[in-house]
C-alpha cells in the first residue's frame, strides 16, 4: 500500500474512532460495557501527527469529502463505488490496480482497491 | 512480538485484513483511548478500518497471561479481537462486543473459555451457533 494511502486510511480510521467517542449514544454504550474512554486527547494528537504527513492538497481533499460524507475513502466492491453504488468505468480499474487513489466520477469519494490473501 | 501483532498476523494470513502493520497501529491507537482489557483476565481489542475485509472475531489465549494494562491490573489471558470494515455501521460490531462481554460475566463460561482446546468446543460455549 502506498504511503499516502496508508496515511489517509489511518486518518479516516482515527476519525471514525473520534466520532464514536464524541457520539453520546455510542460512547454511552461503550462505557456501559465497561470501557474507559479517557484518551480522546491522545487520539486527537495522533490524528494531528498523521495529518501533518499528508500532502496538503490531498489532505484538503479528504477534509472536504469527510465533511460531506460519513466516509471519504471507500473500497471498491465488484465494479461499483460502495458510496453511491454507481458502476465504475473500465478505465477506473487500470488506474486503481496501479495503486493510484481514484475518484468516483459520480460522488467524488476517494476509492481504493484493497488486496487480501486468498 | 506483541499480543496484538500476533493476533493480527493470524488474520492477515487468513485473508481477513490487507495490511498487518496498518491494523496493529489502528488497534494501538484504540488502546490509547483506554485499555480494552476489561479485567477478569479478558480483553476485547476492537476497531474499524478500510483495511478489514469483513467482520471478524479472533479468539486467543495466553496460559501465563499478559500485561495488557487491564482495568483491574491483572494479567490478561483471554482475548477477543473484533475487527469490522469501516463501511460497517458501529451498531453491528458494538452489538457483537456487547454480546461477548455479557458472555464472560457468567463464571462458568469464563472457566470453559480458559480451558477450551479446539474450535468446536469454543463454538459450543457460544451455544453452538457459528454465526
Amino acid at each position: 500500500m502506498r504511503e499516502e494511502f496508508r496515511l489517509l486510511i489511518g486518518l479516516q480510521d482515527l476519525d471514525i474512532m473520534i466520532k464514536e467517542v464524541k457520539d453520546k449514544a455510542t460512547s454511552q454504550e461503550l462505557k456501559s460495557m465497561g470501557f474507559k474512554l479517557t484518551g480522546l486527547e491522545e487520539l486527537q494528537e495522533a490524528r494531528h501527527e498523521i495529518a501533518a504527513r499528508i500532502p496538503v492538497a490531498l489532505l484538503n481533499r479528504y477534509e472536504k469529502l469527510a465533511k460531506r460524507y460519513k466516509l471519504a475513502i471507500l473500497p471498491v466492491s465488484g465494479d461499483k463505488c460502495l458510496g453511491c453504488f454507481v458502476k465504475l468505468p473500465t478505465s477506473f480499474f487500470s488506474s486503481a490496480y496501479s495503486h493510484e487513489l481514484v475518484t468516483c466520477e459520480n460522488c467524488g469519494r476517494l476509492l481504493y482497491i484493497l488486496r487480501f490473501n486468498q | 512480538m506483541s499480543a496484538i501483532q500476533e493476533m493480527v498476523r493470524h488474520l492477515e494470513k487468513m485473508g481477513k485484513i490487507s495490511d498487518e502493520q496498518f491494523i496493529v497501529e489502528m488497534l494501538k491507537n484504540r488502546e490509547h483511548l483506554g485499555s480494552t482489557g476489561l479485567g477478569k483476565g479478558v480483553a476485547f481489542p476492537h476497531g474499524r478500518s478500510l483495511a478489514i475485509k469483513q467482520l471478524s472475531v479472533l479468539f486467543a489465549r495466553s496460559s501465563g497471561g499478559i500485561d495488557f494494562e487491564a482495568l483491574d491490573g491483572k494479567p490478561t489471558k483471554i482475548f477477543f479481537l473484533i475487527l469490522a470494515p469501516s463501511e460497517e455501521g458501529a451498531d453491528v460490531y458494538l452489538a457483537l462486543l456487547s454480546e461477548l462481554i455479557s458472555l464472560i460475566q457468567k463464571p462458568s463460561k469464563l472457566d470453559k473459555l480458559m480451558q477450551v482446546k479446539d474450535y468446536p468446543s469454543l463454538i459450543d460455549i457460544f451455544g453452538g451457533n457459528e454465526d
